[in-house]
């Protein structure tokens, strides 16, 4: 028999106050939430706190979540637009310094900290292969977090950016394209 | 025309290194974090401004309801002496020059005179 409880049974509990039930949905989605995050934002404190930032904002709405989504799409949705607004604001902040910086780049790229999952490959290859990522233009770099990082699908990132499928499957190539450049 | 689900980039080399890049965890103790901002939350004191809002909130509804059933029940009554909609909503009796000179018309709508 099953004993893992669905994500309806613990969004169920979750609602009506079962804290154990909420914090083994955020153990679920830590993965996906922490790939949107940090592969935007790039791993520190202010990834740390628009990660647990998505999570208050899924608990402050449990109750309209009606599941026509599903939850891992609901949340990296709202990763994501956290960590757009997250870049926005860092943007800013910098440019109040910094003149004359090219908008669609951001302008420090932090280094790398390896996470508790480094076991596959080298933590050297990791660590360059996320600090190309951040090198990215945002937009191109919303559309590897999603399709590589999240492995969500064409349509479902085409969906969460709000742009047609098209342009995520031109933005995925000329993504790729940098990478292999910056990479070799 | 554009194969919407082509995959050509899921297989190569780069692409499992990206997928092998993706991270997983934040730091150490995430879900305690989470957990401890929500409790937080939870004990906070709302300020007056939230509260005042929240309040608001409930009554407009109520008071959208009561302008309306206010509102057709005058009309309903001033219609008779109303030009338009609005002027029987808000009990207006029609203007003319006749009856700006006189203050008939008003002893009629205060029921003072027949």
């Amino acid at each position: 028999m099953n004993d893992i409880p669905t994500d309806e049974e613990l969004v169920a509990r979750a609602r009506l106050g079962d804290e154990r039930a909420f914090a083994l949905l955020v153990e679920r989605y830590e993965p996906a939430v922490a790939a949107t995050v940090i592969g935007m934002l790039g791993p520190g404190d202010d990834a740390d706190d628009v990660g647990q930032e998505t999570f208050i904002r899924f608990h402050r709405a449990i109750h309209d979540f009606r599941g026509d989504a599903s939850l891992k799409t609901y949340l990296v949705h709202i990763a994501m637009n956290l960590s757009l607004n997250a870049l926005k604001r860092r943007k800013r902040s910098l440019l109040r310094f910094v003149r004359g910086e090219d908008d669609d780049h951001p302008l420090e790229v932090p280094e790398t900290r390896p996470g508790p999952d480094a076991r596959v490959e080298s933590l050297e290859t990791r660590a360059r292969v996320r600090r190309a990522v951040m090198q990215l233009p945002e937009h191109h770099r919303a559309v590897i977090v999603l399709r590589m990082f999240n492995g969500c699908s064409t349509r479902e990132t085409a969906e969460l950016l709000g742009v047609p499928e098209g342009t995520v499957l031109s933005r995925l190539s000329r993504a790729m394209k940098e990478l292999e450049k910056k990479l070799s | 025309m554009i194969d919407l689900e082509d995959d050509r980039f899921g297989d190569g080399a780069l692409a499992r290194s990206l997928r092998n890049a993706a991270p997983h965890r934040f730091a150490d103790g995430f879900v305690e974090r989470v957990a401890a901002r929500l409790r937080a939350q939870h004990s906070r004191v709302p300020s007056f401004d939230e509260v005042l809002q929240r309040q608001f909130l409930r009554i407009i509804p109520l008071a959208a309801a009561a302008s309306l059933i206010l509102g057709l029940y005058s009309w309903w009554g001033g219609r008779a002496i109303s030009s338009s909609l609005i002027d029987a909503a808000l009990r207006l009796p029609a203007v003319t020059i006749a009856n700006a000179y006189t203050t008939d018309e008003l002893f009629v709508m205060l029921g003072g005179s027949d």
